[in-house]
């Protein structure tokens, strides 16, 4: 009886501490500034949400802009990782080719990191006219879910019977439409999980946003370092700004967590 | 992979063939890029005319006390990380495997922190380390306690801490789904046999955590070496150069100091070393693939 109590105990700090800076930055988001600078802290304040207005309505800052911007960079990479993720597994599945080397290798790209083609990337967006826009960004979180997209499509695909599949081949349909009509249905748990993985993995992207744009497609993830520069001491503010970046992905967590958590052991374990 | 051979070979490379070139394209021109530029003399003016000029950006890497330095602190960063959040993992999974057994949705409140951008997570913590609104200060100071974390004394442990919070829970999960696939019957012998929790623990199950525990730490330390958001919105690599690891000095020497050719040869080392974690990983998929 006592050790139960004290792992409920446990788990509650373990969540605590986990989500400190979430709890902190929300709290911060709905006080009034007179609140945020009491001291000592305050936990408990009549909630405003001032500064949430404060975010979305000044035409200076465009921050309505900056979560566009990650939504589609975001978005587009994840649907453009899996189109191309999906075909190849099916191929490399269905028969044999490229998965004695070339999946693995696709698979083990994490390792390298994408630091080192920083440049190289800022000098051919230049020459290509991609610098600072959402296309250019979108195709850089494309190769950041790639493997991990490759890899969930084809454990997807390894695990679907081939009965279906056999009897419409007999039935004289080509390849296209069995990933069309059979492979991509029953596949699509799997897949979902790996696409909601990716936009999460893609919308919290940094590095990138802050090398490759610099106005038009500056992602949330930038712009909020904006904030703290831009506005000293408005902390309300900020916060805020905060709480309206992370919202997507972390509802998109809670929601999908179950899917999320065997996506994420598949790309570790199984590559 | 048992491949049923359903589809021919052609075909099948056909349908990898668009993965293949983009890879090729979006990789593969980069890669070139970084090759051609660490041994020639270039500037922003001469970026379309490479000159080749031998292997002089790689000796002024080598010759680079800062770029040492930023190897130096990559390398006893990763090691911390990979140590504290697989030790961290496993214990808190050990410990909390019958909560979350029973109740499955809770997990969701511990892998949480994964869901959010390192970046942003750096900034809140701006926010809880700030001396006016901060609640670490303040309560801190209610302690009599006023060191400056970000301080040179301090600055080291605040990253490393900050990146093992939000980094622990996945190594829990590894862990956590590592222990739910042992059969019951293991224990159950175990216990049978007179063994005490801490000997079922140690000589049961243990050893068949190993794998993952081996697994979660590559992956971390990869991970880990590579450090870049977090850290930049907080400290900038600073104070002074105390916590620029190997991905903020490349970035610093390109962005902010103009030395492409400098920038480019560091890319270039970075990206041997990591061939060598991606021939482990390799050597990993290819011994699975023939089990």
């Amino acid at each position: 009886m006592i050790g139960r109590t004290l792992r409920w105990l446990l788990f509650l700090l373990t969540v605590l501490l986990l989500n400190l800076p979430v709890i902190v930055t929300v709290l911060t988001s709905l006080k009034t500034d007179a609140d945020i600078n009491a001291s000592p802290p305050v936990w408990l304040f009549a909630p405003t949400l001032a500064h949430y207005r404060a975010v979305l309505d000044d035409p200076t800052l465009d921050f309505p802009r900056y979560l566009a911007n990650s939504t589609v960079i975001a978005g587009g990479g994840t649907l453009l990782a899996l189109a191309l993720a999906v075909p190849a597994a099916y191929g490399m599945v269905r028969s044999g080719a490229g998965a004695r080397l070339v999946l693995p290798l696709m698979v083990n790209l994490r390792a390298v990191p994408l630091v080192v083609f920083a440049i190289p990337f800022y000098l051919m967006y230049q020459v290509l006219g991609l610098l600072d826009t959402r296309l250019g960004l979108a195709l850089i979180a494309c190769i950041i879910n790639l493997p991990l997209s490759l890899l969930i499509a084809v454990n997807a695909i390894a695990e679907l019977p081939l009965e279906i599949e056999d009897a419409a081949r007999v039935d004289g349909a080509r390849t296209r439409v069995i990933l069309a009509r059979i492979v991509l249905p029953l596949a699509r748990p799997m897949l979902i999980s790996a696409g909601i993985l990716g936009f999460i993995t893609a919308w919290n992207e940094f590095l990138f946003g802050l090398i490759l744009s610099t106005r038009n497609a500056v992602p949330v993830t930038v712009a909020a370092t904006f904030f703290t520069t831009s506005f000293g001491v408005r902390w309300g503010d900020t916060a805020a700004a905060m709480v309206l970046s992370m919202a997507p992905p972390m509802v998109l967590g809670l929601v999908a967590a179950r899917g999320i958590g065997s996506a994420l052991t598949t790309g570790a374990v199984k590559g | 992979m048992p491949a049923p051979r359903v589809i021919r070979r052609r075909e099948g490379w056909l349908l990898i063939a668009p993965l293949a070139a983009f890879l090729v394209l979006w990789l593969g021109f980069p890669f070139l890029t970084d090759v051609v530029y660490s041994v020639s003399q270039v500037g922003f003016t001469t970026l379309r005319q490479p000159r080749l000029s031998g292997f002089g950006h790689y000796a002024a890497v080598l010759r680079d006390a800062a770029f040492w330095h930023a190897m130096g602190f990559s390398f006893r960063y990763a090691a911390v990380e990979t140590v504290v959040q697989v030790a961290a993992g496993l214990a808190l999974a050990v410990a909390l495997a019958p909560i979350l057994s029973r109740h499955r949705f809770l997990l969701a409140f511990i892998l949480l922190p994964l869901m959010i951008a390192p970046a942003l997570n750096g900034l809140m913590y701006r926010l809880m380390l700030n001396d006016f609104v901060g609640i670490i200060p303040a309560y801190l100071g209610m302690l009599s306690l006023s060191p400056d974390l970000l301080s040179t004394g301090w600055v080291f442990v605040t990253v490393a801490a900050i990146d093992a919070v939000q980094n622990t829970p996945f190594t829990l999960l590894l862990v956590l789904a590592a222990l739910q696939a042992i059969p019951g019957e293991l224990r159950d012998a175990a216990r049978v046999d007179g063994a005490s929790a801490w000997q079922e623990f140690r000589r049961v199950v243990l050893p068949l955590l190993l794998p993952v525990l081996g697994i979660a730490g590559l992956v971390r330390f990869i991970d880990s070496f590579r450090v870049f958001d977090h850290i930049y919105v907080l400290t900038g690599g600073g104070p002074g150069n105390e916590t620029t690891g190997i991905s903020i000095y490349i970035y610093k020497a390109f962005f902010q100091q103009q030395q492409l050719g400098l920038a480019v040869a560091a890319s270039m080392i970075l990206l041997l070393l990591s061939l060598a974690a991606l021939s482990l990983l390799m050597h990993r998929s290819l011994r699975g693939a023939v089990a």
